[in-house]
């Protein structure tokens, strides 16, 4: 079902609820494993998937479709991930590195990650020791694919704000893989 | 020498961290649905409510507030009549309560009490006529009577 039948059936109310089961249906999985990147244990991911889409469900019919309804969610699954990561360290008064440190031993311990060889690995650190928003424009265009449009849209970053951060995040990744190479 | 790594030329796995567990994308939909339904499902009895213009429902809300606080007050001070109070002390204690109490029944108490009230009769032991005289004897220059 395309978006703008998705949104039409929305707003009738006797098709509403199958118009948001197939919205779900459409985009869970993306959604699910955008938020999973980012917070990285399942459980986690589980409970802020659905508050995403719980939250799509209240604020659609006040979408203005100035942006794609792709973009909109991935931005409400975006802030609910910030939200999030920051509420966890201040409810623990956990210090950056911290949760970077939780993160990283939850990627460690998935089965996922330690399928991967080596420099996969590494990769996954690299990644996982960035900060939280410059991890996210990393996703976004490195695993989403998205345009710098697309994550202008998703961060209300300005392009070129995302262009720099991506650039900077990929000499951060690359230095760190290299640097735990020469030390192996 | 190792070759440096370069992202650009690494594999990329769409996933790197394991999958959710099995069924879990076709079950999710069904618990989407059950978060937000129950919303909905309240919704009917108040559901005129907030089909409300925002200022009338407002206004609504503050007239219910009001009209709550102005019933709560009214009950609270509506006094029941003294003369009901009264009567309902058994008339035993109230003799008791007398003798204790240092208070003294002056003649202007006396002179306020009606003499068709039947307590006067069962107490005071004087008809209105016998009463009247009395206070008829008292000296002019008590100011109080």
């Amino acid at each position: 079902m395309e978006d703008q039948e998705i949104l039409a059936k929305f707003a009738d109310p006797a098709s509403r609820n199958l118009a948001f089961n197939q919205l779900v249906r459409k985009y869970q999985q993306r959604v699910y494993w955008h938020v999973r990147k980012m917070v990285v244990d399942h459980q986690d991911a589980d409970d802020l998937t659905q508050d995403t889409f719980v939250k799509v469900w209240k604020n659609l019919e006040n979408f203005r479709q100035d942006a794609s309804l792709f973009t909109w969610i991935y931005r409400i699954a975006t802030n609910e991930c910030l939200n999030f990561l920051s509420s966890k360290r201040r409810k623990f008064f956990l210090p950056l590195n911290d949760v970077g440190a939780e993160l990283l031993a939850k990627a460690e311990a998935d089965p996922g990650v330690l399928s991967g060889d080596e420099v996969e690995q590494k990769l996954q650190k690299a990644i996982l020791r960035l900060p939280d928003k410059q991890r996210l424009v990393f996703n976004l265009k490195y695993y989403e694919d998205m345009t710098y449009e697309q994550m202008a849209e998703v961060t209300g970053t300005s392009v070129g704000a995302l262009k720099a951060s991506y650039h900077h995040a990929v000499k951060k990744i690359e230095q760190y893989v290299n640097n735990q190479s020469a030390n192996d | 020498m190792n070759t440096p790594f370069r992202l650009d030329d690494h594999p990329r796995r769409p996933h790197p961290l394991s999958a959710p567990p099995a069924g879990y994308f076709e079950q999710l939909p069904r618990r989407v649905m059950a978060r937000v339904q129950p919303a909905e499902d309240a919704a009917p009895a108040l559901g005129w409510l907030t089909r409300l213009p925002l200022p009338l429902r407002t206004a609504l809300a503050s007239t219910l507030l009001l009209g709550g606080f102005a019933a709560s007050l009214i009950l609270s001070v509506t006094p029941t009549s003294a003369s009901a109070t009264l009567a309902a002390v058994p008339q035993e204690e109230l003799v008791q309560y007398l003798l204790a109490n240092d208070a003294r029944v002056t003649l202007a108490d006396l002179a306020d009490l009606s003499a068709a009230a039947p307590t006067t009769a069962s107490y005071l032991h004087a008809s209105p006529e016998e009463l009247q005289r009395a206070l008829d004897a008292q000296p002019t220059d008590d100011s109080y009577l």
